[in-house]
């Protein structure tokens, strides 16, 4: 009863973490949530202990969250992701004081204590302009992979001006920017200088304090990452894994119950495997 | 470091109780009336404003006053709005414009109001309020729509935090016309002493709300001052100058003392006592209360409660000086004539007075003119005072701002970070304390401790 996991079942994308006692991450999976939330979790926590080769029986507590997170049948409590993404990215960072996380249809600007702890945070309005749905929106309209659009972007040396980052219209703007032959490279830089722009007023929200940690999936996009730099006029602290932060987090406040319990063995703080990759 | 604890699911659950059903059966009495002048039964009425009212002049003709606010709440709450909304929509009403506005002339256009409908159609439209100038365009479409004559009266915005003399007489002179507009229509003659009567039951119902609302300074508060709030405020805004009301308001004192004396909360545990700005999402009224009960947060101030009357504050309407306290009232007794810095001291006030964990602010989508300063009150609140700010967003009329998905998390987000800090201050406090013994592995807060914290945080110049 000494492993602890999170999982994190977000609007596209399932993420679940395991940890050990001494918050060594023992497996990671990654799958596409698809229309049946309920399943993705349980196919979530049925990857991890096969991979891991730990019995379900030894799994001592497990935390869900994202907006999926009620629908997690192993899920012994839930927590927003909120607090998940504050708590994973002050683990791998530990400077961290402020997160951006970027998701598929939200981007939220979080502050952070010396602990993980949430001390504010923004959100972006009902309404996915700005987000990880708009790079998506513009990726699709020029016929690229998700993937491909962040290299190229940091390409693009006079980056176009767009009206709007409503995720909806973009697509008919960036037909107007090509059929005025603008370079793609010039029209990504534009969609990833938008989205910065508006991200970093968000954050100011909440106030901006080194270190800045850029968490989930869009995190992955270096074209983001570099806007953002950009923007913000200070170095982002990113991980490889950087979308797992919120399975991370959940899987660390599922470990505070494991080690909670009387029966649990005294662990000291083991410095976690991820952290400088 | 301890794991934050969960929030228990949500449950459907009655908020009843006695003032609701005190609430429910003299606001029942009103629209009977309401339903019977629709009918026919010759009775003259008049649509006013809920903001800074002035009721008593018309309750004095025996006009029966009708409030468009009241009727578009109605239909949110029984989720009865979008339909209304979408036919103000069909005749050419933005999207983003007031929804309020647009279930009112959408119901009206229906066939709500009139011989067909609860409503009747009004003799007079009286326009008191002039904080909002979407308000005085409502008042001309209702005007125009009815054929009703139309008695717009002119209140100064309050700058410097009162009014002036020149305010105050400009104010008294517009009332004596509208006296006079209502002995053209009743054929009858103004009585004074009427008036003074009136007055004093108005004063005895505001001495009962503000005796109410200082009730929720005790821990548990007994009652939800912002959803619990709207069963005084139908009472309070609409049948002020009664004698039910009054004595509506006599009862109601005497309920919440008792439950007071036998320290009867409005949760089974009073967790978070938080002070909330704007006004509710009617449309999902229920479901947005569950959010915060299922943290055991409790509303122990709300300035929507004050849009009519800030009355916890001490006006009262004078029976010695009629026209100049009714002046007064719509002047600067109310929450909507005022600049957006008395609303922050009235903020803090309630925050300091009735010692609130937090701030919550639910942002209006289709009410610009309220909402615009909100992103300051959140860090003036936050950053400068260090009060925890939540601010949310939907709307008070239009369902389709509302996102239940989004709304839970953020409200979940803001509780988890506030239970967590109040679990680390209670670990840090256990450790460095010998009274609460050694430190434990899972900390508890301890209540009492937490709330002196709280409280030296929140004074100004306070330790922390």
């Amino acid at each position: 009863m000494k492993y602890a996991v999170g999982i994190d079942v977000g609007s596209t994308q399932t993420k679940a973490v395991m940890l050990d006692p001494a918050r060594a991450i023992l497996a990671r999976v990654l799958l596409n949530t698809g229309a049946n939330v309920k399943l993705a979790g349980q196919r979530a926590l049925e990857t991890l202990l096969s991979d891991s080769g730990v019995p379900r029986e030894e799994v001592g507590f497990v935390v869900g969250t994202g907006y999926g997170r009620y629908k997690i049948e192993a899920g012994d409590t839930q927590v927003t992701e909120i607090s998940c993404h504050a708590r994973g990215a002050q683990m791998l960072f530990p400077g961290t004081r402020t997160v951006i996380d970027m998701g598929g249809q939200d981007t939220k600007a979080i502050k952070v204590g010396s602990e993980g702890d949430v001390l504010d945070f923004c959100m972006n309005d009902k309404c996915a302009a700005g987000t990880g749905r708009f790079l998506a929106g513009a990726a699709e309209v020029l016929g690229m992979k998700l993937e491909e659009i962040g290299p190229a972007a940091l390409k693009g040396a006079r980056p176009i001006r767009l009206s709007s980052v409503c995720t909806v219209f973009v697509e008919s703007e960036i037909l107007g920017y090509l059929a005025a032959r603008q370079s793609i490279q010039d029209i990504l830089a534009g969609v990833h200088e938008a989205i910065a722009t508006r991200t970093v007023a968000l954050v100011r929200r909440v106030g901006i304090e080194p270190e800045v940690t850029f968490t989930g999936g869009v995190a992955r996009n270096v074209g983001m990452v570099r806007a953002l730099e950009k923007k913000l006029a200070q170095p982002l602290n990113v991980s490889p894994e950087a979308h797992y932060m919120g399975a991370l987090g959940a899987a660390l406040f599922a470990l505070d119950h494991v080690l909670a319990r009387p029966e649990a063995a005294s662990v000291e703080d083991v410095p976690a495997a991820w952290v400088g990759q | 470091m301890s794991a934050v604890a969960p929030a228990p699911a949500s449950q459907a659950k009655e908020y009843r109780g006695v003032v609701h059903d005190l609430s429910s059966e003299i606001m029942t009495a009103w629209l009977g009336q309401l339903r019977e002048a629709a009918r026919g039964d010759g009775r003259p009425s008049a649509y006013l404003m809920i903001s800074g009212n002035c009721v008593e002049i018309l309750r004095c003709f025996d006009i029966l006053p009708i409030f468009p606010e009241i009727n578009a709440l109605q239909l949110a709450i029984r989720k009865k709005s979008l339909p209304y909304i979408m036919k103000s929509e069909e005749v050419g009403y933005a999207s983003d414009n007031c929804a309020y506005v647009k279930a009112d002339v959408g119901f009206t256009l229906s066939g709500g109001v009139g011989p067909g409908g609860n409503i009747p159609r009004p003799t007079m439209i009286v326009c008191n309020f002039v904080g909002c100038n979407v308000y005085i365009k409502w008042f001309e479409h209702c005007a125009a729509m009815f054929g009703s004559p139309l008695v717009m009266l002119d209140i100064p915005f309050v700058r410097g935090g009162r009014p002036s003399r020149a305010d105050v007489d400009y104010v008294q002179a517009q009332l004596r016309e509208l006296i006079a507009r209502c002995e053209e229509l009743t054929g009858r003659k103004f009585d004074l002493d009427r008036l003074r009567e009136i007055l004093r039951y108005s004063a005895r119902a505001e001495e009962g709300w503000s005796r109410c609302k200082e009730l929720c300074k005790q821990r548990p508060a007994p009652f939800d001052a912002y959803f619990d709030s709207i069963n005084m405020m139908g009472p309070i805004n609409a049948l002020r100058g009664t004698k039910e009301a009054a004595d509506f308001f006599d009862r109601a004192v005497t309920h919440y003392s008792d439950l007071v004396a036998r320290g009867v909360g409005v949760l089974p545990e009073e967790r978070f006592r938080i002070v909330t700005e704007g006004p509710p999402p009617y449309p999902y009224y229920r479901n947005f209360r569950n959010l915060f009960e299922s943290w055991g947060a409790v509303a122990v101030q709300s300035t929507y409660s004050t849009v009519g009357g800030t009355w916890e504050f001490g006006f009262r309407h004078d029976p010695d000086r009629p026209l100049e306290s009714i002046a007064e009232q719509m002047l600067v007794h109310n929450l909507c004539n005022r600049t957006l810095l008395d609303r922050y001291q009235q903020i803090r006030a309630y925050v300091e007075e009735w010692q609130a964990d937090a701030l919550v602010i639910h942002s209006i989508k289709s009410c610009r003119l309220f909402s615009a300063g909100q992103g300051d009150m959140r860090e003036y609140f936050s950053k400068e005072l260090g009060v925890p700010t939540l601010m949310v967003e939907s709307d008070l009329e239009d369902p389709r701002y509302y996102a239940e998905a989004q709304m839970k998390n953020r409200i979940d987000a803001f509780f988890e970070a506030l239970q967590y800090k109040r679990l680390r201050g209670a670990a840090a406090r256990a450790a460095t304390d010998e009274t609460h013994g050694s430190a434990a592995r899972v900390p508890l807060p301890c209540e009492g401790c937490a709330a002196a914290h709280e409280k030296t945080r929140l004074l100004p110049g306070g330790a922390s």
